[in-house]
């Protein structure tokens, strides 16, 4: 028998045992917890860490599974998804959304045909990192507006993203017609005055990018959690990936990013991707366009308290 | 009694008078943040904020990702995006964005802003379905209901635009079926309320 070393102690806790109300909780706060375990999950089994990401378009498309699978309860997915990489795929698919479009968001690549390629002409050399490349439509947004500007042979697009099958997508650069017409549009508001539809081949049924503008991008696979800078570059494009982590992800993210800039260079972000508190966490960035969420890295840091003192 | 910490609206086609009409009759001193998802024919949502603006007491603007809600301001969902509420803890609440796929074939979607901002504020929130001709925002009240916030949808025969606020009150029981004006007065009755 165990010794007790306190017996009233001992009848105190049973008391409590026996009229401690079980906390009601309500069904979306108990699959909030799902989707911590399933993150777990997924973190422990496959290195793929997604805690920090925004918990409420997460869970959206986590929740989304459940029909998908035809599963009551998220967590009846775990046992499958531990043993089953096809699965597990799956599931990463639905939580890095690939969606993109050519030229989404026309005025800001306007913005970038004014601002940014003229100012990356006077660089010797040029290497962009285009980070969240998804299927690869903006990739080769880049690689036509680089093609349209006369800097194509000068530059390098590095682009990257969490998720390999994204990139084989990308590599491919093949896509429906039926996207077409608004792609066009999209190209004809960022100030295109080219016929759009030349950048492709038609091949069974589809819009394939030409070979050409394939040959100065490279893609790689890097997870912007836990991998870190690669090379310096004077372009940074990060677009609707952000909005996909949360707060603190989100800042450790940027400093990267901005990291990985060379003075002088820039960084376009989504169009609804605001950086808060710019100069009071960011000192060395500053804004270009606050509609198309351009900044560029700080030629010179301004010299404080040292400088005043000499 | 309840606090009630934030109002939502949905609206698609037709609304904008609507729209414009509540907006111009909350004050300034409003005690709640208003976050919108509007979907209008033809992308007119680009300049739909500072439309807006121009008639309202409170502030309008366009939502930005991680913006933290306060009163006084009226926030729009940006085009081509999903506009969500984030509640960590006890952090304030802050918008979220996504690009995630268009439900019912729209993005924004009211029903993702509407089941976002219940599970966060559960009894503390107050959901208004205006005008459309779709059925978003039918799903997201039904939330809203189940977690117990105040649900308004205007009464479909005096709305020209009647699916969107149909199809919400056959899925969902609300607490109130009524005309525009009685919209306003019961939105401007939360002042005392809170
Ligand atoms: C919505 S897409 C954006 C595509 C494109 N940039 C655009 O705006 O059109 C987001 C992309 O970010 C990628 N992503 C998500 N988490 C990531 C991470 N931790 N590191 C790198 N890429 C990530 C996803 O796989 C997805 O392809």
């Amino acid at each position: 028998m165990l010794p007790l070393r306190n017996p009233q102690h001992f009848g105190c806790l049973l008391f409590h045992v026996d009229t401690m109300p079980l906390i009601k909780w309500k069904n979306h706060q108990t699959e909030n917890i799902e989707v911590s375990l399933m993150l777990s999950a997924l973190q422990q089994r496959y290195g793929y860490d997604f805690s920090g990401y925004a918990r409420a378009s997460l869970k959206r498309r986590l929740m989304a599974l459940t029909q998908y699978f035809e599963v009551a309860h998220l967590t009846e997915l775990i046992p499958a998804m531990l043993y089953d990489e096809a699965v597990a795929q799956t599931v990463i698919n639905s939580i890095s959304v690939p969606a993109s479009e050519f030229f989404r968001d026309g005025a800001v690549w306007k913005a970038v045909r004014e601002i940014v390629l003229p100012g990356l002409a006077s660089f010797p050399r040029i290497n962009i990192w285009q980070s969240g490349c998804g299927g690869g439509e903006e990739t080769y947004t880049l690689a036509i507006l680089l093609h349209e500007a006369g800097l194509a042979k000068r530059a390098r697009i590095y682009s990257s993203d969490i998720n390999p099958a994204f990139l084989d997508d990308a590599r491919a650069g093949c896509w429906s017609r039926r996207h077409l017409d608004d792609w066009r549009e999209n190209y004809r508001k960022s100030g295109g005055k080219q016929d759009f539809e030349q950048y492709f081949v038609a091949r069974d049924g589809e819009i394939c990018i030409r070979e050409e503008l394939k040959q100065s991008i490279e893609f790689i696979q890097h997870n912007l959690v836990t991998d870190q800078v690669f090379k310096e570059v004077q372009w940074v494009v990060c677009r609707n990936v952000l909005i996909y982590f949360g707060q603190e992800l989100q800042d450790s993210v940027l400093h990267l990013l901005s990291r990985s800039l060379e003075r002088g260079g820039y960084l376009l972000l989504g169009h609804a991707e605001k950086i808060m508190q710019l100069t009071e966490h960011y000192p060395d960035l500053e804004e270009l366009d606050d509609q198309a969420q351009l900044y560029r890295k700080k030629v010179c840091m301004i010299r404080s308290k040292v400088h005043d003192h000499l | 009694m309840t606090t009630y910490k934030l109002l939502v609206i949905g609206l698609s086609a037709g609304g904008y008078p609507l729209i414009k009409r509540i907006l111009q009759a909350l004050p300034k001193n409003y005690p709640l943040p208003v976050a919108i998802v509007a979907h209008l024919p033809g992308g007119d949502e680009s300049n739909l904020a500072q439309l807006l603006d121009a008639s309202a007491q409170l502030h309008v603007r366009m939502a930005t990702d991680k913006q933290v809600l306060a009163r006084g301001n009226v926030y729009l969902a940006p085009p081509g995006y999903h506009l969500l509420i984030e509640q960590n803890g006890d952090a304030p609440l802050a918008f979220a964005l996504s690009v995630d796929e268009p439900v019912k074939s729209v993005r924004p979607s009211i029903d993702v802003l509407f089941d976002s901002a219940a599970e966060a504020l559960e009894t503390s929130l107050i959901a208004v379905l205006l005008s459309g001709a779709n059925s978003d925002g039918a799903e997201g009240m039904a939330t809203v209901k189940k977690l117990g916030g105040l649900g308004m949808v205007l009464d479909p025969r005096l709305s020209e635009f009647s699916t969107m606020p149909e199809a919400a009150i056959k899925r969902v029981e609300v607490d109130y079926v009524v005309s525009l004006d009685e919209i306003i007065s019961l939105l401007l009755s939360v002042d005392e309320k809170s």
